[in-house]
């Protein structure tokens, strides 16, 4: 286990249909999660603009509108990915969402890796004067070992 | 505090690699706060900083040493273990539900 989740699944579409359908018919496949609004239910109508730099937003039923993340990387048919913000974060935090695509047969393999706060890829500032990749490998093998160790004392309570 | 921004705190704390190193060291048994700049080689005042924002986001937590009141010895609390593992278990289910609709969705578009 990392701090970051991986799920891949075949869908019966070629790469460009599966990346256009996940992008631009969202509102029509998304399930209503709870995530982007403190109290009422319902996600509201969630919506990609198109293009790197682009936001994807989601409009509620009273037309207020709630900013999910940007989209720093748009290859269609390929790679897609954006910043991830729930209602219960905090102006500061964001995770990041990667959406992979790619063909097997007449069909796509579509990924989502999910990475939280501590191995979302820096773009911005440098961490402890580490080169960036030796930080990061360095931070998910140490959440790996971590992991595995509390897994089962987690349960059981203290540690002591 | 919300659990996300709780989580936040923890990753926040847990992203200098001398903190990693405590809790390392913390997970063995709890420990003295000199025991633990020995341990890493560091200044004793350094370390008192990277124990200050350790408890402050709920990954350690102090205690005075039962046979010399004046000496604090530092737990783990893997509380804030658990807030890791829930967020992890709830992103999961979240994007395995919203891969199967688009999934579904696919299927009925290409009939």
């Amino acid at each position: 286990m990392t701090s970051k989740v991986f799920l891949a699944l075949r869908v019966p579409a070629d790469p460009m249909r599966a990346f256009e359908v996940f992008t631009q018919e969202i509102a029509l496949w998304w399930q209503p999660s709870g995530l982007f609004q403190v109290s009422a239910a319902g996600d509201g109508r969630l919506a990609f603009e198109p293009g790197e730099g682009g936001r994807l937003v989601t409009t509620f039923a009273d037309g207020s509108t709630f900013e999910i993340g940007r989209i720093s990387v748009w290859e269609p048919g390929k790679r897609l990915v954006f910043a991830w913000r729930q209602a219960n974060f905090t102006a500061q935090q964001s995770t990041e969402v990667e959406v992979g695509f790619e063909a097997v047969g007449e069909e796509t393999r579509v990924s989502i890796e999910h990475r939280a706060w501590d191995t979302i890829p820096r773009r911005h500032a440098a961490r402890h004067g580490f080169p960036e990749e030796a930080t990061l490998q360095r931070a998910a093998d140490w959440w790996r070992s971590s992991l595995r160790a509390l897994r089962g004392r987690v349960a059981e309570g203290r540690a002591d | 505090m919300s659990a996300a921004s709780k989580l936040d705190r923890t990753l926040a704390a847990l992203a200098d690699p001398y903190r990693r190193r405590v809790v390392d060291l913390l997970r063995e048994r709890p420990r003295r706060a000199g025991e633990l700049a020995e341990g890493l080689k560091i200044s004793f005042p350094l370390m008192s900083r990277h124990l200050k924002m350790l408890r402050e986001s709920g990954v350690v937590e102090e205690d005075r040493d039962e046979f010399d009141s004046r000496v604090r010895i530092y737990r783990l609390r893997l509380e804030s273990m658990s807030d890791l593992k829930a967020w992890l278990e709830e992103t999961e289910a979240l994007w395995s539900r919203q891969l199967m609709a688009f999934k579904a969705h696919l299927h009925k578009s290409r009939k």
